[in-house]
């Protein structure tokens, strides 16, 4: 029993990993209507700008949280406006192989720079246990589950209580309407997309700590974010949280119980299994597969 | 190397003079001298990295030409299909492992076992759609590899596992590098030869229409998944066998390499950059794209790793920005019509079917029934228990107010909606009835539909179009296309039959509409408001071709607007209002009827007439 119950601590701070990185891919799927196929690469770029931050200015990586966010808006709004946006109009296929272009890029540049070395950031401090009524989590756990709930509190409020939010969202809905009334929609895909990396930009500056970069990180993690996003129903920021919380929870136990390397084979057969039968997500937040 | 393998005949077997002229044909001649180049080039430089080279294109663009059949020509964005590479070259190694099998036959064992995968793989997947059919390829992909690391008693896993070094043609292992070139050019034929006679063959047309438009191509009797299967599990062998030879080649397995995602990615981009559902495309990406690689390998070394990635990367994305069409697709005609004024072409004349003998039958028998059909939306009734008769040889007009539910009805008895409750009947020709389970299935009954919003397979032209109904009946791309003329003339689209479908003002897409139904020869004619959008003298034209239509035994059912044309057609009129059957008679009755006059101009306008 102990041990369940430990396993599914660590599987909701894995989750909230997992959160942090997939709510912005649903913000970009679901409102500009591409799957960002190099979102996981958006993250690989932050790590790597974290460790250097960390070498050369001695930032501690969530100092860097901030510039970190700031600058992959800015990656995102920039891939939109000068990739995607020209792209729009044009076959799902020529989408998918552009922001998967931009993916194979990106791994191979990391390549080139950095070489296949792993990079660590120091982080003191941070890897410490916390002890929790017999329960132990790293510090760097909790910082991450409660950085998850204030950004999807966050996303939530601003959504909700702000006209640019609204906008958005009539946007996601129905992008010609939206225009008829006036919204830009062109600038608000930008703000969307730049807002997508952006969530990865702060999922960069946590993941630092406890996972050491390599070219090829950001697939890795990626390919589980769209394990979440397809079972959070594809377009919503709390089905995404919700699905997160349980692909975590699915990967501490199947770890566990079935065998370690083949976690990811459990998932990915739920992936597989939720995408044939249930396209609308789990929670029926989605709208399939159109 | 920019030849675009498009040849119009191919040699009739065994026949020397065919095979003359069809060797005499400049498209057939300049494609043969310049595939042969990539034979020549390497046996005269004779240099051990020239050859690795060659082969690797060899190998590339044999992927990239299979993963084509389904990225391509049937627009399945497969992003895993390393998985049947590494099948292929699993199975192989292991049957040499264990059986001492030769690799000449474990490569069709590798292949037998990619295609079981594949139908277990396309099957559930082809439902859908874009990127997610993408990423649950890519799913797959990773489940295999990382099953292949768990179970490593039997695969060696992370190890690897090297293949058993006996040399010799037997083993497929040699020595003098030059024999990997000879299997590998051979292999890169018979899959370019597979690609060229599927595209130019029935089942290339039917992977484009499935491609562009899914309910249209099950209109025209075609089995969406049925086609998207067979390109898959051709595609599926094709790929395995390259992972077999590849696996001989290099001598090393390990999951990495052999189920790599990235790989994947390289052979879809290399068809992307080349042209996306041409023939020649893949091969001339690779060759464009894989030199870059190997000579950015070749001079500098491991200081270099990632540079191709980069330049991969960074041209798929300026392809899709600027030319979208790939090479083949952009300039592929324009070369085209360049080898064409070589000497030696010959055009071969239009041929044009024979009329079609008359409909058998005997006239006033029903053809189809519905009984009590009812269809549900959540709340709402589209169709409440509407019951119709449609006799052999008639015109049954069917009216009623916008949003009444006529299409709903249409989309029951063509197979493209399941009645909540009620059956549909279709009497076949021995007069047996018959409910089909799926829209293809109706069509191939006889049962031809067009759709009130038009359905043209935009890329393709008109007269490719109505070939895709005329494949119905006819196998033979000859046979087909003489059919298609036939219809083209009698509806009156022979003067734009090799315009693009895309490009056609909406009269003559209503008149394709009925054109490309006609060609599957339907006993049963659902028309959907084909007169909508046309004006007085085209309305004129499309009424006399109904009768004609009529006159040779087949049995009209149209829904329409335009009172004036319908009352003139029809032997018969129903009427339909909310979903429900509300009149029925001769066209004259049916004017008169108060409850009619009431579903069109509302109960007020009765009341004020005093009718």
């Amino acid at each position: 029993m102990d041990v369940l119950v430990q396993l599914i601590l660590n599987g909701i701070m894995l989750g909230s990993m997992y959160a942090i990185i997939s709510v912005g891919l649903t913000l970009i799927f679901g409102i500009v209507r591409v799957v960002n196929f190099a979102h996981g690469e958006f993250l690989m770029v932050g790590m790597y700008a974290v460790y250097l931050l960390s070498l050369h200015l001695g930032l501690h990586p969530y100092v860097s949280a901030v510039p970190m966010v700031l600058m992959l808006f800015a990656v995102g709004a920039l891939v939109q406006r000068f990739i995607i946006q020209p792209l729009l109009g044009a076959d799902e296929h020529i989408q998918i192989f552009a922001t998967v272009g931009l993916s194979t890029a990106l791994i191979n540049l990391a390549l080139l720079v950095f070489g296949a070395d792993l990079y660590s950031v120091q982080a003191p401090g941070v890897r410490q246990p916390l002890s929790i009524g017999g329960y132990t989590v790293l510090y760097a756990q909790v910082v991450m589950l409660v950085s998850a709930l204030v950004l999807v509190a966050g996303l939530h409020l601003f959504m909700q209580r702000t006209p640019l939010g609204r906008a958005i969202r009539a946007t996601a809905q129905n992008r010609n309407a939206a225009q008829l009334m006036g919204v830009r929609v062109d600038r608000i895909y930008v703000i969307a997309f730049g807002l997508g990396a952006a969530c990865v930009g702060l999922a960069s500056a946590l993941i630092s700590p406890l996972f050491p970069v390599t070219p090829t990180i950001g697939t890795y993690f990626v390919l589980t974010a769209f394990v979440v996003v397809v079972l959070g129903g594809m377009r919503s920021m709390y089905g995404a949280f919700l699905g997160a919380m349980i692909i975590g929870i699915v990967d501490s136990l199947s770890g566990y119980y079935i065998a370690p390397d083949l976690k990811e084979v459990v998932y990915f057969a739920i992936f597989i299994l939720i995408l044939i039968f249930k396209p609308t997500g789990l929670f029926g937040f989605g709208r399939g597969t159109e | 190397m920019t030849v675009r393998v498009s040849l119009s005949e191919a040699p009739p077997a065994g026949r020397l003079a065919a095979l003359m002229a069809w060797l005499g044909n400049p498209r057939v001649y300049t494609s043969l001298a310049a595939l042969s180049l990539i034979l020549v080039i390497p046996i005269v430089v004779d240099s051990p990295f020239i050859v690795h080279v060659f082969v690797t294109i060899c190998v590339f663009a044999g992927l990239s030409t299979a993963w084509n059949i389904v990225g391509g020509y049937a627009g399945q964005l497969s992003l895993g299909h390393m998985v049947f590479y590494g099948i292929g070259a699993y199975t192989t190694a292991l049957l040499i492992q264990h059986f001492g099998l030769t690799p000449w036959l474990g490569m069709w064992v590798g292949a037998v076992v990619s295609v079981a995968v594949s139908v277990f793989i396309g099957y559930p997947c082809f439902r859908l759609r874009g990127p997610f059919f993408a990423l649950a390829t890519i799913a797959f992909l990773e489940v295999v590899r990382l099953l292949a690391i768990h179970f490593h008693g039997f695969t060696g896993g992370s190890a690897g596992l090297i293949v058993p070094l006996k040399l010799g043609w037997t083993w497929m292992i040699f020595q003098d590098k030059i024999n990997y070139l000879y299997i590998a050019f051979g292999l890169l034929l018979l899959t370019l030869a597979i690609s060229y006679a599927i595209r130019s063959s029935r089942l290339g047309y039917y992977l484009t229409a499935v491609r562009e438009r899914e309910e249209a191509a099950s209109a025209a009797g075609i089995s969406n998944t049925g086609v998207k299967l067979k390109a898959v599990m051709i595609s599926a062998a094709l790929t395995s066998l390259f992972g077999s030879f590849h696996a001989m080649y290099l001598t090393f397995l390990e999951p990495e390499t052999m189920f790599s995602l990235a790989n994947s990615v390289s052979i879809a981009m290399f068809a992307l950059i080349g042209g996306l559902g041409t023939v020649a495309g893949p091969l001339l990406g690779t060759v464009l794209v894989v030199p870059i690689a190997e000579l950015a390998r070749g001079w500098l070394g491991a200081s270099a790793n990632g540079l191709h990635g980069f330049v991969y990367g960074v041209v798929l994305v300026l392809i899709t920005l600027t030319l979208p069409g790939g090479l083949a697709g952009t300039f592929g005609p324009r070369v085209t019509a360049l080898i064409d004024r070589l000497p030696g072409r010959r055009v071969p004349p239009d041929r044009e079917a024979p009329a079609l003998r008359r409909m058998e039958g005997t006239p006033g028998e029903p053809v189809l029934e519905t009984r009590d059909l009812v269809m549900k939306f959540g709340g709402l009734t589209a169709t409440d228990h509407v019951s119709i008769t449609l006799r052999r040889g008639e015109i049954l007009g069917v009216i009623g107010p916008n949003g009444a539910g006529k299409t709903t009805v249409f989309n029951q008895i063509s197979g493209f909606l399941k009645p909540t409750s009620g059956t549909v009947v279709i009497y076949d020709a021995e007069g047996r009835p018959v409910t089909p389970a799926r829209a293809d299935e109706y069509a191939r009954l006889g049962v031809g539909r067009t759709f009130q919003i038009v359905q043209p397979f935009g890329k393709l032209t008109v007269i490719e179009n109505i070939m895709i109904g005329a494949f119905m009946r006819h196998t033979s791309v000859d046979d087909a296309r003489a059919a298609a003329l036939r219809i083209a003339r009698l509806v009156g689209l022979l003067h734009v039959k090799d315009v693009e479908a895309r490009n056609l003002p909406i009269g003559d897409l209503k008149r394709l509409e009925v054109a490309r139904t006609l060609a599957t020869e339907p006993s049963i004619l659902l028309l959907d408001e084909v007169m909508a959008g046309q004006n007085q003298t085209d309305t004129q034209k499309m009424v006399e071709l109904i009768r004609t239509i009529r006159d040779t035994g087949v049995t009209v059912i149209a829904i329409e607007h335009n009172m004036q044309a319908i009352m003139s057609l029809s032997d018969r009129i129903v009427v339909i209002d909310s979903g429900k059957v509300i009149a029925e008679g001769d066209p004259q009755e049916v004017v008169r009827n108060r409850r009619v006059i009431e579903a069109y101009l509302g109960e007020d306008f009765v009341d004020a007439q005093g009718l």
